[in-house]
């Protein structure tokens, strides 16, 4: 065995797992809270790709601009996307699910297609069929870690993806609002009781999934330079078997899930074949939910038929 | 019962909406004779930078016979062929049987994909009506060898099924003639789009690899919407090839390898069929793009004074560069719109028309129709990418 | 046993003297469905257009498809997302026993009926490991079971052709009347099966099975308490699902002559259960509307919206509608189409009267839009008030 090959691809799955994993979080908060597939969180992140490639145009943002200036312009792009992004999300169940709460179980799961759909349909109207080059601003140059090497681009993602990780577990175990997100997880009438504005409590939760998508979108733009609008659909898919994996409603699953997902799919590209790794992925799933079927760091949810 | 009536009227609703295209059509405008080109591409979501300027090159074509003149209208009777965004072979042939149930159309350009064509020539073969493919590159569907006596079942004799696109075991060895002799590369690794394009091109060029004694190392296929490439090119890297070569397109990863094969510090030449020489590639790929090399199936088109025109008014029109696909398109429409010319808006007629073409002038060469439908243009363009424009290299004439 | 005793139930199997009456009896009820049967054998006959009839027969085999589905989904309460995965499966199993791929030439009629009992193999063997899950994950595991079916129909190129698929399969011959390409044999060999699976299906629901699954999908613990089997109750709601796929996907590649792996993707799942909830769950002549209706808004209503806009522009001379061109919004129109109908009618269009009993129950579990107190009121009195109660379970033995 090649250690070296290994320790290499393992850099490669924690980048790739990174992106997952945010994606994914946006995912199990939603259904944590509401116990919805929101199939359309995968578009909201490449819809925040298509709104961060438009706010950099609009700074005229490019690779010859000084650091200073190119910090300043990533920051205006991040928050601008992250705000655009998490104002979507609110938009999208007011309209699409709350209409819904409570009514069918099913038909939100096909509002989010409809809206995933749309979305999809927008992004292409909006900047055409094709794939969009996204502008490269980043260097990405290469460091050695002993007979490993990094690319400067890998380190943003993994970085800026577990800053935002960090960031998330604060807010929702550190505040107020954290503390009504997750009283409305778990005893949604327990918590109307205790005074927590439901309706607001759940907006809050697509804002923070959505601008967690959103940042996601910008620098998966930024590291892969392309952006298409039908990339969501398989990044969702993906994101949401990571959720899974890890036991739906929990970040730190979440998060779990969508290294494991990044691992799993790098190392049949190394080890098995390349076309195979969607059918790990899955098989990897299965055998997992056959021997724990609520995810790996999912707890037992009370009976609720 | 208020249910039951409600779904009786609804039903009645479906049925008049479903006959309205039936008994429709467009009235006659003129007192010229309307002549209708079928055509068929996918058109919608992830399939529309495929159709979309495929489509443009015969729509050109059509406005250009309308503006010269003369006794016939033609008309573009466009379906789509993409169900929830993904090219569908049942949508096709649905669409093909529509085309041949409205008389004023004579002949059918399309389809795009070659497992949609698997339905659609079938029908088409069937019921006589000339149909020309500017892309379909899949041997099976005229070749006898590759199983094409299955798809023409119904009048194995009487070819109705044309394409002005050289098929992939063509370009596959060519491709692998040169990246052997001219780029003297031994061992290769390959990855393919598992489309059925994309597949074909790199087995053909694995299979003639290996006869010319090189060795391939590896050949991956890339699981459908993959964005990164890093963990399957580090394994490339790890073994140490010669060089890469790619079957597909831009958009199934053409690109996108090619723009991280960097990122991994994969610093070998970087090859591919025609769906990599394109604008699109140029633009995904960036800086990375330069150096890569890519064959394409006919002559320089930039060398022929006719398609300089093509490319002008596809510009003018448009605004943007034309699609790998958009000049075949034009000349399949264009091979229809001449037939009708020389023998009358009649099925029958035009496909024995087309079926004896000879020597036909065109913006991407002078051709032929063999026995089979295939173009006999058999010339093998090789292009490199300098200075962010693929640049005319070579090429080769085929011969096996 | 419960699968035997599913199947006589099916077979129904009345005593001669009173099958007459019986049967009047028994159609009684369905006059309207039995008129618009009528008005749908005498389609192809109005329309000669092969594209439209081809279309139309096309809409049965998803009319098919979601009958079955409705089974694990509207019957058992099973959330299933990889239903593709058995339309693959039965459908390779046709092209594998009669093309040229293998040299196979197995008749029409009888491989219909092993396609469909292959593919319902497969629906316990790939039910089986979500057994132990729950609403959610059993929904992701059916999805990745519908990612992986068609990726190794992909990938084992050298068994199934790989992405070439399978061409020039075997078309149907009846009686030494060969199908050909002519959609309106097939257009009426599939209302003649859809009419037998709709009464197979009518007669499965009201089965002891039949009101297992109800019992299941209302309240599982409830019903295991019952002496309901859960294993074999689940395990057969698949497989009978399953074994619709079968007959539709045969059917399928018999009428296409092709079939290649990316016809089952996700989004085929998808739009059959999309089939399903817009029809109504649970209700039959609900999924069968809502299949006819989703499947001819998708590839005839949108595919020819924009040729419809230009002929209406061009008689009434608004040079405006000439000139839009709707192929850029399909999508948009088919998400929006989605939402607007699911707000509308989140039960379904035509929802089955026993569904109404879950409906109202999750209210009590789901936050409800407005004020609480209110919905929670209404939720605890309406299962009682509204739900069916179940009449005599039956004990397995």
């Amino acid at each position: 065995m090649n250690w070296v090959l290994f320790g290499q691809q393992l850099i490669n799955g924690v980048s790739l797992g990174a992106i997952y994993a945010v994606i994914a979080l946006g995912y199990t908060m939603v259904y944590g809270i509401i116990e919805l597939i929101n199939f359309a969180h995968g578009d909201v992140y490449t819809a925040g790709s298509f709104v961060a490639l438009a706010t950099l145009v609009l700074l005229g943002a490019s690779g010859h601009m000084a650091a200073a200036a190119l910090a300043f312009a990533l920051a205006v792009t991040f928050a601008v996307t992250m705000l655009v992004m998490g104002a979507t999300g609110i938009v999208i169940e007011r309209f699409a699910y709350r209409p819904l709460r409570g009514k069918q179980r099913l038909a939100p799961l096909l509002t989010a297609i409809g809206v995933s759909f749309s979305i999809e349909n927008l992004l292409q109207l909006w900047m055409g069929p094709s794939p969009v080059p996204f502008p490269q601003i980043v260097p990405n140059p290469f460091f050695s870690l002993g007979p490993l090497t990094v690319g400067q681009m890998q380190l943003v993602v993994i970085g800026s993806s577990l800053v935002m990780m960090a960031a998330l577990q604060l807010f929702v175990h550190r505040t107020r609002l954290g503390k009504a997100m997750r009283a409305t997880a778990q005893d949604w009438m327990a918590a109307e009781i205790m005074g927590i504005d439901i309706n607001k409590t759940i907006a809050l939760t697509f804002f923070v999934g959505s601008v967690l998508a959103g940042a996601a979108g910008v620098i998966t733009g930024l590291f892969y330079g392309n952006i298409w609008f039908i990339n969501g659909f398989r990044a969702g898919l993906i994101a949401f078997t990571a959720a899974v994996l890890g036991g739906i409603g929990n970040t730190t699953g979440a998060a779990l899930g969508g290294f494991l997902i990044g691992f799993i799919e790098v190392m049949t590209a190394q080890y098995v074949g390349f076309q195979w790794a969607t059918v790990a992925v899955f098989s990897v799933l299965i055998l997992v939910l056959i021997f724990r079927p609520t995810g790996l760091l999912g707890q037992q949810l009370p009976e609720r038929t | 019962m208020r249910r039951a009536v409600a779904l009786a009227s609804i039903l009645a609703v479906l049925g008049l909406v479903l006959l309205v295209p039936g008994t429709g059509g467009v009235p006659a405008v003129s007192a010229a004779t309307v002549v209708k080109i079928g055509v068929d591409l996918p058109m919608s979501g992830g399939e529309a930078p495929n159709g979309v300027p495929t489509n443009n090159g015969v729509l050109l074509a059509i406005d250009e016979a309308n503006k010269a003149g003369g006794p016939y209208t033609f008309q573009e009777e466009l379906k789509d062929d993409a169900v929830n965004g993904v090219h569908d072979p049942a949508q096709g042939a649905k669409n093909v049987q529509e085309l041949i149930a409205d008389r004023a159309v004579v002949g059918i350009v399309g389809n795009f994909n070659s497992n949609v064509g698997k339905a659609t020539i079938p029908i088409t073969n069937a019921a006589g009506i000339v149909q020309i493919s500017p892309s379909q590159t899949n041997p099976g569907l005229t070749k006898p060898e590759f199983g094409a006596l299955d798809v023409r079942k119904a009048h194995p004799d009487q070819i109705n099924y044309f394409r002005v696109c050289p098929t992939d075991d063509l370009q596959g060895p060519v491709a692998a003639d040169f990246a052997y002799q001219n780029l003297r590369a031994r061992k290769v690794a390959i990855l393919d789009d598992q489309e059925t394009y994309g597949k074909g091109i790199a087995d053909e060029f694995e299979k003639q690899f290996k006869k010319r004694g090189g060795t391939v190392l590896s050949h991956d296929g890339i699981p459908k919407g993959t964005q990164d490439f890093h963990a399957i090119l580090t394994k490339i890297k790890s073994e140490n090839p010669d060089l890469l070569f790619f079957g597909g397109v831009t958009t199934t990863g053409g690109g996108l390898i090619r723009k991280q094969m960097p990122d991994v510090g994969l610093k070998i030449p970087y090859e591919g069929g025609d769906g990599i020489v394109e604008d699109e590639f140029l633009k995904v790929a960036g800086d990375a793009a330069e150096g890569s090399y890519g064959t394409v199936a006919s002559v320089n088109a930039e060398k022929l004074p006719a398609a300089q025109g093509f490319i002008k008014a596809y510009k003018a029109k448009y605004n943007q560069d034309p699609g790998a696909y958009s000049a075949n398109a034009y000349v399949a429409a264009k091979i229809i719109i001449d037939a009708v010319r020389a023998v009358g808006p009649d099925r029958a007629k035009v496909r024995a028309w087309v079926a004896n073409l000879k020597n036909y002038k065109s913006i991407i060469g002078t051709f032929s129709f063999d026995k089979n439908g295939d173009t006999t243009n058999k010339v093998i363009s090789v292009y490199q990418v300098k200075n962010h424009k693929w640049e005319w290299l070579t090429q080769r004439s085929f011969e096996l | 046993m419960a699968a035997w005793r599913a199947l006589r139930s099916i077979a129904g199997a009345p005593s001669r003297a009173r099958l007459g009456g019986r049967v009047v009896q028994r159609i009684a009820p369905y006059r309207s469905p039995l008129l618009v049967l009528l008005l749908f054998l005498l389609y192809p006959l109005v329309d000669h257009n092969a594209g439209h009839v081809n279309a139309a027969a096309d809409a049965a085999v998803y009319v098919l498809l979601a009958l079955g589905l409705n089974i694990v989904v509207g019957f058992a309460g099973l959330l299933d997302l990889g239903y593709a995965a058995f339309f693959a499966i039965g459908s390779y199993t046709y092209a594998f026993a009669a093309s040229p791929f293998y040299g196979l030439h197995l008749p029409f009629w009888p491989m219909l009926l092993v396609a469909a009992i292959i593919a319902g193999v497969f629906g316990a063997l790939l039910g089986a490991p979500t057994l132990r899950l729950r609403g959610d994950y059993l929904a992701i595991v059916t999805l990745g079971f519908g990612e992986i079916v068609p990726t190794v129909f992909l990938n084992l190129q050298k068994y199934t052709g790989g992405t070439n698929g399978i061409v020039g399969i075997d078309q149907p011959v009846l009686f030494g009347y060969h199908f050909g390409f002519n959609p309106v044999p097939y257009y009426y060999t599939l209302l003649g099966i859809i009419m037998l699976s709709v009464v197979a299906v009518l007669r499965l629901r009201d089965s002891r099975l039949g009101r297992a699954w109800l019992a299941v999908r209302e309240d599982e613990i409830a019903a295991a308490s019952m002496g309901i089997n859960l294993t074999t109750t689940k395990l057969l709601a698949f497989s009978f699902g399953a074994f619709f796929s079968g007959f539709a996907g045969a059917l399928y590649v018999a009428k296409l002559g092709i079939v290649s792996p990316d016809q089952f993707n996700f989004t085929v799942s998808f739009t059959i259960l999309a089939m399903v909830v817009l029809g109504g769950m649970g209700s039959v002549f609900g999924v069968i509307a809502g299949a006819g209706i989703l499947y001819e808004f998708q590839t005839l209503f949108l595919t020819d919206l924009t040729q419809w806009s230009h002929s209406l522009g061009a008689a009434l001379h608004l040079p405006l509608l000439t000139r839009l061109n709707f192929v850029n919004l399909k999508f948009l129109l088919y998400g929006l189409g989605l939402i607007a109908l699911m707000l509308l009618r989140p039960e379904g269009l035509f929802p089955e009267r026993r569904i109404k009993a879950i409906i109202t129950e999750r209210v009590s579990e789901e936050i409800p839009p407005g004020d609480v107190t209110e919905v929670a009121g209404v939720a605890g009195s309406a299962p009682a008030a509204e739900g069916t109660p179940p009449r005599e379970y039956a004990r397995e033995e």
